[in-house]
């Protein structure tokens, strides 16, 4: 067992706003292996997009990492040495990180790119960031990896403006600037929420594609169980700022132990898109970060909690079977 | 939407601009008054363009840009100023390439100082006619030639001080928008505490206490006042652009601040800056005839277009030298406002949108 790519660990970020403290990501710990694909799902407002940004310190003011650490493991070149603590790394040392080993693809691919400079212009510009090379080189990894991302007619796109691109078009482009350095890691917020269903499936299609061949580790942040099934090797449920499970993606569709999972993959339609019967819902919503409950964050929506015990204390995050973790003390596994 | 060629933002900005015919008809005026203020001496003066004196070939009209730049040879050999019969007497070798009209800015022409011309009528005698196209003024110096030196000073006054306004302005506002914190409650604070500061006031102030006021000291001060609008426009720009996602996005990438401000938010935050430094240079033209109309300009002899409307505001029989300055000022300002409005159309993304 080598050791992980990143590994987060107790992650606090917390927005300091004039209506005080509000914890969005509050004790996360996570774990992607090298060429896995960690599916990150939760409800709007969970805290997986901050999450996502705070692994590369891109959370705005007045966000702030509290304490926890990010542990990006050496590169491919250099298995062995010793991993990097993202959380304590000096801006100029990390701008190098960013990009250069963890590539970043966002959900709004209309409005990630900068509209006055050509898609060539601005894919060459994340390779010279940090590649010594010239800018016929850049020039040409960037046609590169427009074939890489199977982006129809590369050479006349490269001097094309971002608005002469459709959105899966743009997304391609976007992912392309991901791969400039062959990171090792990518994190994708929710890459095709804003794409139409067809694109979509192309989109996921590529990223798996690019992972088989180029080696790449992805944290696919969704709210799409769907994707996460055709996708993840992992998942891990995110609900109110804190993991509630973890599981291979297999096992937790298959087996689902928080009640939160249960609720939500019963809140899918069934095969084919013919519901039996009226979809079941999860009663309530999720509570704003001021508004957090104590102990199980779920327990004012859980069909299973007893009271006080649920509200009392936070419940430990068990390993229930092999590889698959569950923040609560009422569940086991059926087998 | 396959076969649109591929076109930056400058390039469609432009073909939007071109195809408003006003504002293409204010382009047309405002690149001739560019071209008459470089060309000023070439076009009226008494000195010659080029002319070939004692072995040697030298550009005497390059004097009335500034004294310096006439060559020391011609005050050595007493010419005084006038050529046409020093040339021939000193050399007569000679040859001279004169300007289209010989009539000067700063003196009236004297007899026969060009062949069988006569002096300048003065005293309100010099009505519009064949020798001085808009007539002279009351010492007989050529309107003409004063109004087309006259334009070397407006558009000097417009883009020297709007310059200087655009970059303290887009510095500030840029600092501002893009830092934030105490960055922009003290750049923001400053901004306010200038825009209270009256322009033409500090001018007036300024012009008490120098001993010898010029045209450059009105720039700084039109300058110097003029950035706040600029500023704040272009902190919103930025305060915007900072939150976009392709910012987030070059960050992301690991793109470092400075990069980021000069590659991905002000070429976005140009446009919009754009618009209103049109429309400054406009008002900068405006604020320096004010000031030569109330006698504040430069000293005389000045080919200032608002010291022309001066001098008519005393000799009010003379109409050419209401008429002609006033039409040319009320044109330039009305071209500047009309290509800064087809910029605000050409570059607007709400109007764009619209279009589509």
């Amino acid at each position: 067992m080598t050791a992980p790519l990143l590994e987060i660990r107790d992650l606090v970020t917390a927005f300091h706003t004039p209506a005080g403290r509000l914890p969005a990501v509050d004790g996360v710990s996570l774990t992607i292996d090298r060429g896995r694909t960690l599916g990150l799902v939760g409800e709007s407002g969970c805290g997986k997009s901050v999450t996502a940004m705070s692994i590369l310190r891109l959370v705005a003011a007045p966000g702030v990492i509290e304490s926890g650490r990010i542990l990006l493991g050496p590169p491919r070149d250099a298995v062995g040495a010793a991993a990097t603590d993202l959380v304590t790394l000096p801006e100029p040392r990390l701008r190098e990180i960013r990009g250069g080993r963890i590539g970043m693809i966002f959900q709004e691919p209309m409005t990630s790119l900068n509209p006055v400079f050509t898609v060539g212009d601005q894919i060459a510009e994340a390779v010279l960031l940090h590649r010594p090379v010239g800018r016929a080189a850049a020039r040409a990894r960037a046609l590169e990896l427009l074939r890489l991302v199977r982006l129809a007619d590369p050479e006349r796109r490269l001097d094309e403006y971002p608005h002469q691109l459709s959105g899966g078009m743009r997304q391609r482009v976007m992912i392309a600037i991901a791969l400039a350095c062959d990171p090792d890691l990518v994190v994708a917020d929710e890459p095709t929420t804003a794409l139409d269903v067809t694109i979509q499936a192309q989109i996921l299609e590529l990223l798996a594609e690019l992972r088989r061949r180029l080696g790449t580790a992805i944290l696919l942040i969704t709210h799409d169980l769907g994707v996460v099934a055709e996708t993840c090797d992992d998942v891990a449920v995110m609900y109110a700022g804190r993991i509630v499970e973890q599981a291979p993606a297999a096992r937790l569709f298959a087996n689902p132990l928080h009640p939160y999972t249960i609720g939500l993959l019963g809140a899918r339609p069934g095969r084919g898109g013919r519901a039996a019967g009226p979809l079941r819902t999860i009663p309530g919503m999720v509570p704003p970060p001021q508004l957090f409950p104590s102990g199980c964050r779920f327990h004012p929506r859980c069909g299973v909690a007893r009271l006080p015990d649920c509200a009392a204390a936070v419940p430990a995050f068990l390993e229930v079977e092999p590889g698959h973790f569950v923040r609560c003390p009422f569940t086991r596994p059926s087998t | 939407m396959s076969e649109t060629p591929s076109r930056g933002f400058w390039a469609e900005a432009w073909a939007r601009l071109v195809r408003k015919p006003l504002a293409v008809g204010a382009l047309c005026f405002v690149g001739l008054l560019a071209a008459v203020a470089v060309l000023a001496p070439a076009i009226a003066g008494t000195k010659p363009v080029l002319c070939r004196y004692k072995g040697r070939i030298y550009a005497p009209c390059l004097g009335y840009f500034h004294r310096s730049l006439e060559p020391a040879i011609f005050a050595r050999d007493r010419f005084r100023g006038t050529y046409p019969q020093n040339l021939r007497d000193k050399d007569p070798e000679s040859w001279a390439i004169w300007p289209l009209v010989f009539q000067d800015p700063y003196r009236a022409v004297r007899e026969n100082e060009w062949p069988g011309r006569p002096a300048n009528p003065a005293k309100g005698d010099g009505h519009p006619n064949r020798l001085n196209l808009f007539g002279t003024d009351q010492y007989g110096v050529d309107v003409f030639a004063k109004m087309v030196h006259g334009t070397t000073i407006a558009l000097l006054v417009g883009v020297v001080s709007m310059g200087l306004a655009a970059t303290i302005g887009i510095l500030v506002g840029a600092a501002g928008g893009y830092f934030g914190g105490w960055v922009d409650m003290l750049s923001s604070r400053v901004t306010e505490v200038v825009m209270c500061v009256p322009p033409l006031v500090l001018i007036l102030a300024f012009i008490a206490i120098l001993e010898k006021p010029t045209i450059w000291h009105t720039m700084a001060i039109l300058g110097a006042t003029g950035w706040t609008g600029i500023a704040r426009l272009t902190r919103g720009e930025f305060l915007r652009l900072r939150q976009s996602e392709f910012v987030m996005a070059a960050r992301a990438a690991g793109a470092g601040p400075l990069r980021i401000i000069l590659r991905h938010v002000l070429p976005n935050a140009l446009a919009p800056v754009l618009v209103p430094v049109t429309f400054g240079i406009a008002s900068a033209i405006l604020a320096e005839t004010s000031l030569s109309f109330l006698g504040f300009g430069p000293p005389p002899p000045s080919a200032s277009w608002g010291s022309l409307l001066n001098d008519a505001r005393s000799n009010l029989s003379m109409w050419w030298l209401v008429v002609f300055p006033g039409t040319a000022i009320f044109l330039t300002v009305l071209a500047y406002n009309l290509v800064g409005e087809g910029l605000q159309e050409a570059t607007d993304p709400r109007l764009r949108e619209a279009r589509k």
